[in-house]
């Protein structure tokens, strides 16, 4: 019979046994469920003929983890994937840029000249939106469209843990996990894409230092900026015959400065920042098995590609409507880009820069890719030159590089400012697609300011550096 | 050249006063705001818990033990003394001061805060062991009941924290004290660590150095007034008494031997096999729960498959996985090797 009194009685036993339970409880239940598993599995599953367990694997693994392959084949299997990738885009990028900007836009314009639009409405949708969302596309889609399915094969077939596994102790050193040269391998891609792909590491602190670290690992939207400049400028330094070989080599040192800023900011954020996040490191390497070629096509195309694509798609719109707007709206005879930029140039000529450059890259700030375009039109605008370029708030490019230079000469551009340029490109503020994702996939205000704020302060820190250092030496 | 050269000083200066300032925890704006935190309040809560545990261990509580313990003066221990008098929380009590039913109830609400915030941050964050205490000081005077309930509920409504303490209900009940100090021990007695006291700091530092930790078993092998030498998992440890009078022991038959020392993971070669004995200790909160899902529990048996290019990480073979950890962790799993023909 329960009375009142029996069950008060109850109570207080089970709480007497409370204290008797340990803090080991958790383990020991852990272990019995294991054991009651093993049990039951024993009884039901029979194993013939234990064979040696997957020899082909277990010779791979020691080929691709050896002391002295291990490395060497590493380097290789990227080096080709970002031939393949590099030389690969070129074509069906070109092809792309004539057909969305050569052709389409001057056909909208003569289409929308026919129609009677007004010209600002015209402006606004074909030389803001449309042409924003051109570049874009035509700069993003190829490399990505080859990157992101030849890198998934690799994950794949199981190559990428291994990666990952042999250059564990590098990152350990950095605080960080081995995986992260997976994410920041895919950011040399896309930044977003790799600020993504750091889900795989399951570790909340080195997740958090690998996506707040991706944006040092120049992103495909850099790559022309850092090869412009560096031909023009860099390249132009050496003899010819060098000029090449020069300014590849800038490029490279750029990216390599980079890899560097990564470990040395992993380094310090684990020791102060993130010193409180937990850690748990673990590392599973899945068996070898042949990718399945088509469906990783297709998820890398639909997953990633046309995912990323679209999110840059969607900031890229307003951003080319205000680029066009501020190129075109006058206050007291300039347009508000031209008092924007006397406005910035006394603090950007202090730091090396110049106040078109630190305008694109506060409007560019949708996709690295149209930074250049913008560029090159701000200068038009503000220089006003004549018989260049598109028209007021209208971004392009030239295929002529002694024509981009003199451009860049009318913009009063010295070796510093190119310097300072390339250095400001790798180290500064995540495009907007990127600073989205990392919201999104870290779900804090607190870790996307930093990831956004940390690079900016340290671009500008550093270009103030590089200019006063050079103008003391020079 | 004169200009660039002041700009660079000026950046300089400004850039270090400012990590001065902000620099995480050890800046002077955190210490400013930790300063605003110490307030009348939380010197009165810090009391109760002072009065609680001089109750808990058997001791006379007063103005002096009070003074030393929140290292305050003399004059500010008698009016904070007065003020807890003045509102039913302490009474005098023969030779010093004792806590009144009301205060007992607000002491044991703190302490349960402190040791919950103590078993989060063991559990939860990867702040090392010597940061616990500080930290759950400092975090524990702004918590309502209602977090402390949500905090409990999160890290699995525990009943010790990682010190070995019990944690008190919600209720405030408490076992009763167990356990004997270590210096209490003769030679060849074997004891478990039922606790190690987290002040003060400098002390438990060292005992946390040492690898010792509440669940070992150990055995004293010598005693005298200046020293005390004991065997813990199976690795000799010296201690000066003050230091071993911080660990709270309970007796076990004397029979019992203690095992050890264990080989770790880290001992196998390629493709030699053992069996996990068990998980040390300072394998805790998330990573415990990794490493355990992944089938690392006693009895499981593990080989070890390769080296990565670099060194570091091993893949061992868990369950049919291939699993990499790094030496670190393998360090924490403790096993016995099997022959070859296991």
């Amino acid at each position: 019979m329960e009375t009142p009194n029996n069950r008060q009685h109850i109570l207080d036993e089970a709480s007497t046994l409370r204290w008797e339970i340990g803090e080991n409880l958790h383990d020991t239940l852990l272990e019995s469920i294991y054991q009651d598993a093993a049990r039951v599995s024993d009884r039901v599953v029979t194993r013939v003929g234990e064979k040696p367990r997957f020899d082909w694997d277990r010779t791979l693994d020691r080929v691709l983890t050896s002391r002295w392959l291990g490395f060497p084949l590493m380097l290789v299997m990227l080096t080709v994937v970002f031939w393949v990738t590099i030389s690969g885009a070129n074509v069906p990028s070109g092809l792309l840029a004539e057909l969305l900007i050569d052709t389409f836009h001057p056909g909208l314009k003569a289409l929308a000249s026919n129609a009677g639009l007004p010209w600002w409405l015209d402006g606004l949708l074909i030389d803001g939106v449309y042409l924003a969302m051109a570049w874009v596309i035509s700069v993003m889609l190829p490399p990505m469209a080859i990157f992101f399915p030849l890198f998934t094969l690799l994950e794949d077939f199981g190559y990428l843990p291994r990666v990952a596994f042999n250059l564990d102790s590098i990152f350990r050193r950095a605080g960080a996990h081995g995986k992260q040269a997976l994410s920041m391998a895919m950011g040399f891609g896309c930044n977003a894409a790799g600020v993504i792909a750091a889900r795989v590491i399951d570790s909340p602190r080195e997740r958090l230092i690998a996506i707040i670290t991706n944006n040092f690992a120049l992103c495909n939207g850099r790559w022309p900026t850092q090869i412009l400049i560096a031909t023009i400028f860099i390249g132009a330094l050496a003899p010819p015959a060098l000029a090449g070989l020069v300014s590849a080599g800038a490029v490279v040192a750029i990216a390599l400065l980079g890899i560097l800023l990564t470990f040395a900011i992993s380094w310090a954020l684990s020791r102060t920042m993130l010193r409180g996040e937990v850690s748990a490191f673990s590392l599973e390497l899945p068996p070898y098995r042949p990718p399945r070629i088509l469906r990783t096509l297709y998820t890398s195309l639909i997953d990633r590609t046309i995912f990323v694509l679209w999110r840059a798609v969607v900031f890229a719109v307003p951003a080319g409507a205000f680029i066009w707007l501020i190129g075109n709206i006058k206050i007291s005879q300039m347009s508000i880009a031209e008092h924007a930029i006397g406005f910035l140039d006394p603090f950007s000529l202090f730091i090396g820069l110049n106040g078109v450059i630190l305008l694109a890259y506060i409007i560019a700030i949708p996709a690295n890719e149209i930074v250049i375009p913008t560029i090159l039109m701000l200068t038009v605008l503000s220089a006003r030159m004549t018989g260049i370029g598109e028209g007021s708030g209208v971004m392009f490019e030239l295929d002529d590089l002694a024509a981009t230079m003199n451009i860049f000469n009318a913009g009063g551009w010295t070796l510093l400012t190119a310097i300072n340029l390339m250095l400001f490109s790798l180290i500064h503020n995540p495009c907007s697609t990127t600073i989205y994702t990392i919201y999104k996939e870290t779900g804090s205000v607190k870790w996307t300011l930093v990831s956004s704020l940390l690079p900016v302060v340290m671009g500008l820190g550093v270009c103030f550096l590089v200019a006063q250092l050079w103008r003391i030496l020079g | 050249m004169t200009t660039q050269l002041a700009s660079l000083i000026i950046a300089a200066l400004s850039t270090t006063v400012l990590l001065l300032i902000f620099w995480p925890d050890a800046g002077y704006f955190w210490r400013w705001r930790r300063g605003l935190a110490s307030t009348k309040r939380v010197l009165m809560e810090d009391a109760l818990k002072h009065l609680y545990d001089q109750e808990y261990n058997g001791l006379i509580c007063t103005l002096r033990s009070l003074a030393g313990s929140l290292a305050i003066g003399g004059d500010e221990a008698a009016s904070l003394m007065a003020r807890l008098q003045e509102l039913g929380l302490v009474r005098l009590h023969h030779e010093g001061f004792e806590l009144t039913a009301e205060g007992r109830k607000e002491a044991l609400r703190m302490i349960r805060i402190h040791r919950l915030l103590e078993k989060y941050l063991a559990d939860e964050t990867g702040l090392s062991e010597t940061e616990w205490h500080k930290r759950a000081e400092r975090l524990e005077h702004n918590m309502t009941e209602q977090a402390a309930r949500e905090l409990a509920a999160a890290v699995g409504n525990p009943s010790y924290d990682p010190h070995g303490d019990p944690i008190p209900t919600p209720g405030g009940k408490l076992p009763p004290k167990k356990g004997v100090p270590l210096t209490e021990l003769e030679p060849d007695e074997v004891a478990g660590i039922i606790h190690v006291e987290d002040e003060p700091n400098a002390v438990y530092a060292q005992l946390v150095a040492e690898g010792l930790h509440p669940g070992m078993t150990i055995r004293v092998l010598e005693k005298s007034a200046q020293r005390i030498q004991l065997i813990a998992d199976g690795e000799e440890i010296i201690l000066a008494p003050v230091v071993a009078a911080n660990l709270t022991v309970e007796r076990l038959a004397k029979g019992e031997e203690i095992k050890g020392p264990f080989e770790t993971l880290t001992a196998l070669g390629v493709g030699e096999k053992g069996r996990v004995l068990a998980l040390s200790h300072h394998c805790r909160g998330q990573q415990r729960r990794r490493i355990m899902d992944l089938g690392v529990i006693p009895g499981t048996v593990i080989s070890m498959q390769m080296t990565s290019a670099g060194g570091d990480p091993t893949a061992y073979l868990i369950r049919g996985a291939t699993i990499a950890l790094r030496k670190s962790q393998a360090e924490m799993i403790q096993i016995e090797r099997l022959k070859e023909a296991a």
